[in-house]
């Protein structure tokens, strides 16, 4: 379980996210939005940021190396 | 009989030398503080008032046979449950937060009054150490009687001694400004920004509001304690004049962290108060008005006519006067269970005003305030849960607050790995407050950090109940169960 700080863009505030080695990108982004979704209703298409950079959707905790305790950003896409 | 010019300084300004110790022995820098000068440099320093101890005995006892004169015509558990509902929680808020804070800034003024470096600074502290006993007895007397009418307050007496997020936010700043600091540091930190920069705040703005709202008991009680603030606040002003003249780098450091510092705790009290704990009709000014008179305009004036610097991050204060209270209200009333005073939703005309005082940056709050009110409309009438976060929220290392600096559109949380540990800061002014002496702050552990340790529970309810001290009875709740005019249910 890797403990990790989760901003999803439109929201007031950060939510601690705990993700699998082999959560998705997508994965971790929806986990994101479910802790935000009381604020900022959920959207379809987002991407993730990790230290500024959008990531793969499809590829694994473990393949994009995110460590414990970094921050990953959900941002959504503009139609 | 001698006048009162002919004694007054044998009385309150009197230095001797040392014959069989050093100075640097009776005033260690560590209590004292930096810059470390022998009294010839401290020999001029005074302030304005010049109380004598008989005088101020007088004028104390006349303040409090004032205040219960008030307490005994409008300070009764009845008149209590006359005032607007939301109105009530800015009494919750404050008599859980000011007492025990205050009672730690009788240390901070005690140690004034023993390693301040001249005389006279010794016996203002000694009496603004006596001002801190009162203003921790007087509210906790006033506000925790009140516990007959509303179980909350109870948290008058609790809250610091709980290990509740606010709590342990407010524990940090306090015990650093306040128990922790040396003399010098307390003066400049303590007396000059905090009093002397915002309780203004407080003591005018909020007091006003009091006033609007017919909270008499908290507009007399606001009062009193100003008079005092007022005066033991003037020895925070000659202390930073002589520091800035030996060590200007040391004390603009001293203001830069002490203003940010500050402004936090105020943000998140007073800028719940002001915006959204008042009703409408009432309110006068916004927070960000407010600010913008008693604490942005006075204290660059005080600064700038003293040669010092605004604090460097200027912008990121400007900015936060106008989002930071509103990001941390929205999140904290979906967390509300989290503390011990209730919450309200704005209303359409609440929201209009607020667009009105907000123009920049309001459209960014209010679709998270319509996505709580979609989630009222299709929720039961006091069924809070089904309008309540479950994830647990992130906190920054150094304010201990909630990561809810910068916008909606860009938080600005960030990381830092120092020492072998992860370490991250709600906003630029927390990070750069850390990093200037890491040692203070590197062991202190934020919420989550003690819930990844184990030694706090990960499950919200019992977070809440095991851990912040709260009970079904007593945690916050919207202050109208959701039952708003603007919210219309079904028929389902």
């Amino acid at each position: 379980m890797i403990p990790l700080y989760g901003f999803l863009q439109g929201d007031t505030i950060g939510t601690l996210v705990l993700a699998e080695d082999d959560d998705t990108a997508q994965i971790l982004a929806d986990k994101v939005q479910a802790s935000a979704r009381l604020r900022v209703p959920t959207s379809p298409r987002v991407r993730l940021l990790y230290r500024g950079h959008a990531v793969d959707l499809d590829a694994t905790v473990l393949q994009l190396g995110i460590q414990a305790l970094e921050r990953i950003d959900v941002v959504r896409e503009t139609p | 009989m001698l006048k009162r010019s002919s004694w007054l300084d044998a009385a309150r300004k009197l230095d001797w030398e040392f014959s069989y110790v050093r100075e640097e022995d009776v005033f260690p820098e560590i209590a004292s503080g930096k810059p470390w000068l022998f009294h010839d440099a401290w020999k001029n320093w005074d302030e304005p008032f010049r109380t004598t101890y008989a005088e101020y005995v007088k004028m104390q006892c006349a303040k409090g046979e004032a205040l219960g004169a008030v307490r005994e015509a409008v300070g009764k558990p009845e008149d209590f449950e006359k005032l607007p509902a939301e109105w009530r929680s800015v009494l919750k808020l404050h008599a859980a937060t000011l007492p025990l804070a205050e009672f730690a800034a009788v240390v901070g003024n005690l140690r004034g009054a023993r390693f301040g470096r001249d005389s006279a600074w010794r016996t203002m502290a000694t009496l603004g150490a006596l001002d801190e006993l009162r203003h921790t007895q007087i509210p906790l007397s006033l506000m925790h009687s009140l516990v007959r009418a509303d179980s909350q307050f109870d948290w008058t007496h609790r809250l610091y001694h709980s290990n509740n997020w606010v709590a342990i936010a407010a524990r940090h700043l306090a015990d650093e400004l306040l128990l922790a600091s040396n003399a010098v540091e307390f003066a400049i930190g303590t007396h000059y920004v905090f009093e002397t920069g915002f309780t203004n705040l407080q003591f005018v703005a909020l007091a006003t509001l009091a006033r609007d709202v017919g909270d008499k008991m908290f507009e007399a009680m606001v009062h009193s304690i100003q008079s005092d603030e007022a005066r033991h606040a003037q020895i925070g002003l000659p202390v930073l004049e002589i520091a800035m003249q030996h060590d200007r780098a040391y004390a603009q450091y001293l203001l830069d962290k002490w203003f940010w510092r500050s402004f936090l705790l105020f943000a998140v009290v007073t800028g719940f108060s002001m915006d959204y704990l008042t009703p409408v009709e009432h309110r006068a000014r916004s927070f960000k008005e407010f600010m913008q008179e008693w604490v942005v305009e006075q204290y660059l004036q005080s600064i700038e006519s003293l040669g010092l610097e605004k604090p460097w991050y200027w912008d990121t204060f400007l900015s936060a006067v106008e989002n930071y209270h509103h990001m941390v209200y929205a999140s904290a009333y979906t967390y509300r269970a989290s503390v011990w005073f209730d919450f309200v939703v704005p209303g359409p005309r609440e929201r209009a005003w607020l667009k009105s005082k907000y123009p920049s940056t309001w459209d960014m709050y209010d679709p998270i305030w319509q996505s709580i009110t979609d989630r009222w409309k299709a929720s039961d009438i006091g069924n809070d849960f089904a309008v309540h976060g479950t994830a647990i929220v992130t906190f920054c290392d150094m304010c201990q607050l909630v990561l809810s600096g910068g916008t909606p559109e860009k938080n600005t949380a960030n990381t830092l790995a120092y020492g072998g540990k992860k370490y991250i800061f709600c906003s630029g002014p927390c990070r750069w407050i850390f990093t200037q002496e890491p040692h203070r702050y590197q062991e202190h552990k934020d919420v989550v950090k003690r819930v990844l340790a184990g030694e706090a529970p990960p499950n919200l309810i019992a977070l809440l109940t095991r851990y912040f001290g709260l009970d079904y009875a007593t945690w916050g709740r919207d202050a109208f169960r959701g039952d708003y005019p603007f919210i219309q249910r079904g028929p389902w």
